[in-house]
């Protein structure tokens, strides 16, 4: 029942001018962003290069890939509860043989397999270069990894506030203010605090340059789970009245 | 007869107020329940408590035999509901929004294919199967919210409203599908209009601010009242004073309703009235509509 109401999903979302226009923006950004790598690259003379073309790759092109995240992540959860919530739709699943957390389970995997096209996008622009010279791919998956754990940590707190909020625009608002500040507290706090933990760029930097750690994988898992246990709360309470 | 739906005690309270005061509903197959009530009354929060869309605060819901708070999936599986406001997906086609509802509902593909196909039958949506929801008028909007109730031909039909905003002729046909409906389905309705309940309806409850004040039949058999005119415009205490008569009201100058006392018959009491010469005009048993059951129940003189 999760993959039916995620496809379900995805297959509305794919219908709305919304998903193709964000698609060929990021696709043009990024291959902008990918040549631009490239030719940086070439242009640093033989000696200064201190690290390979991979890691070039890892901090540019995933760089990039991480900033669009953050900025549609919001705009691709705003409605998956919020408007259902507003316009009554929201009975087609609650009076479906379906629990609470199926149904945010069915919208999380809906969301996440269109993002899934944004998690792949660097890699596979990075792997056109594969014949043509030497690649890392140890730091190409452990990149790629990163952003899958950052589209799982950015869609629950997009959904969390979806569920929290009928008005779409207070949800989006909601999700950018949270992922900002967890932007924000990477450079604002004291490396080692708690705080600084918090703040998802450098668990991701370590990611982008293939350091696959037990800590980083546990902060996404965290920032994930916490969001969607407060999503599964709102639902809940909702039906509570 | 078994029941197919039933509620007992089932309740609701939103802090500090009782929107749902206790109440025990019963329904077996091609029975046609109609709630009746003011807007404020209760109706929608009874319909989606027993849809499993609201908790209720105290009672039971009870779907075939499956309780919706311990087997929801069971239960929930025996349940077409639809809202208020139909829950439609605007931007998908019918056929692709009542296929999607159909595998929601737990239909394999083959099956909701042959579903969907029945549903658009029944609902009369042949010709708009391509059509994209948000661009139908809203009438075929009310059909196919109809459609996703009853795709997966479940036990119970619950309909909120179901003829609201429609015209004459889209309201007839509701209302004939709502009867086709029934002779194999118990169904579940609400509404705030009289002349609904009583057209589609073979029992009613009325509700007044949360509490069920009238369960029965549409044409209960009580004690028959009458209808009289008089030209003369005597106090009803008058009146009254007949021996044959019980109670006497009178709502406008003239024209009074009365009941008789056990065991008189009505050519006494009339009688007894051409003997005062207040000028009898009018002497007729009233039959008991849905009107005056609700006037009567929501006037606190429930039945």
């Amino acid at each position: 029942m999760i993959l039916t109401l995620a496809w379900m999903e995805w297959r509305r979302f794919m219908r709305t001018p919304l998903a193709w226009i964000t698609l060929a923006l990021i696709l043009a950004l990024l291959s902008w962003s990918f040549l631009g790598a490239l030719e940086s690259f070439n242009k640093l003379p033989a000696a200064s290069r201190r690290l390979g073309l991979t890691h070039h790759l890892g901090l540019q092109l995933f760089g990039l890939a991480s900033v669009l995240m953050l900025i549609i992540t919001p705009i691709l959860t705003l409605r998956a509860f919020s408007d259902p919530l507003r316009t009554g739709s929201y009975a087609l699943f609650s009076s479906a043989p379906l629990t609470d957390i199926q149904i945010l389970s069915g919208k999380f995997l809906g969301i996440f397999l269109y993002q899934l096209i944004l998690v792949a996008l660097p890699l596979g622009l990075s792997l056109s270069l594969w014949s043509g010279t030497p690649l890392d791919p140890g730091l190409l998956l452990s990149a790629t990894l990163g952003l899958l754990l950052l589209s799982v940590g950015f869609t629950a707190i997009g959904l969390s506030f979806s569920a929290l909020s009928d008005h779409p625009g207070v949800a989006a608002a909601g999700s950018y203010g949270v992922l900002l500040m967890l932007s924000l507290l990477d450079q604002h706090t004291e490396r080692g605090s708690f705080l600084h933990w918090l703040a998802w760029p450098s668990h991701y930097l370590d990611l982008q340059m293939g350091l696959v750690r037990i800590h980083d994988l546990v902060y996404f898992l965290t920032l994930a789970l916490f969001f969607l246990a407060l999503a599964w709360q709102r639902l809940l309470r909702r039906r509570q009245g | 007869m078994t029941e197919i739906l039933i509620t007992r005690q089932l309740s609701r309270h939103f802090q500090p107020r009782e929107v749902v005061q206790p109440l025990d509903l019963s329904l077996t197959r091609g029975d046609i329940l109609g709630l009746l009530g003011p807007n404020g009354a209760g109706k929608s929060t009874i319909l989606r408590m027993i849809c499993g869309d609201l908790a209720p605060s105290g009672g039971s819901v009870q779907i075939c035999g499956f309780d919706l708070l311990e087997q929801p999936r069971e239960a929930k599986r025996r349940i077409g509901y639809l809202p208020e406001r139909p829950p439609l997906h605007p931007d998908q086609r019918v056929d692709e929004f009542l296929y999607d509802c159909a595998r929601l509902r737990g239909l394999s593909r083959a099956t909701a294919i042959e579903a969907r196909a029945r549903a658009r039958q029944q609902c009369d949506l042949v010709e708009v199967g391509q059509r994209l929801i948000r661009k139908l008028s809203k009438g075929y909007q009310q059909r196919v919210g109809l459609a996703q109730a009853i795709l997966h031909d479940p036990e119970v039909v619950i309909l909120d409203e179901p003829t609201d905003g429609l015209d004459p002729a889209q309201i007839r046909q509701v209302r004939r599908l709502i009867g086709q409906l029934a002779q194999h389905k118990a169904v579940l309705l609400s509404s705030h209009n009289l002349g609904e309940i009583q057209a589609v309806c073979n029992r009613v409850v009325i509700l007044q601010q949360g509490r069920c004040v009238y369960q029965g039949s549409l044409t209960p058999s009580g004690q028959t009242t009458y209808r009289l005119v008089l030209e003369q415009q005597p106090r009803p205490e008058r009146i009254a004073e007949l021996p044959s008569l019980a109670t006497v009201e009178s709502h406008e100058p003239g024209v009074y309703r009365l009941t008789l006392a056990n065991g008189k018959r009505p050519a006494e009491a009339l009688s007894e009235l051409m003997a005062r010469d207040w000028g009898v005009s009018e002497f007729a048993a009233e039959t008991h509509d849905l009107e005056h059951i609700f006037l009567q129940a929501t006037s606190g003189e429930a039945a």
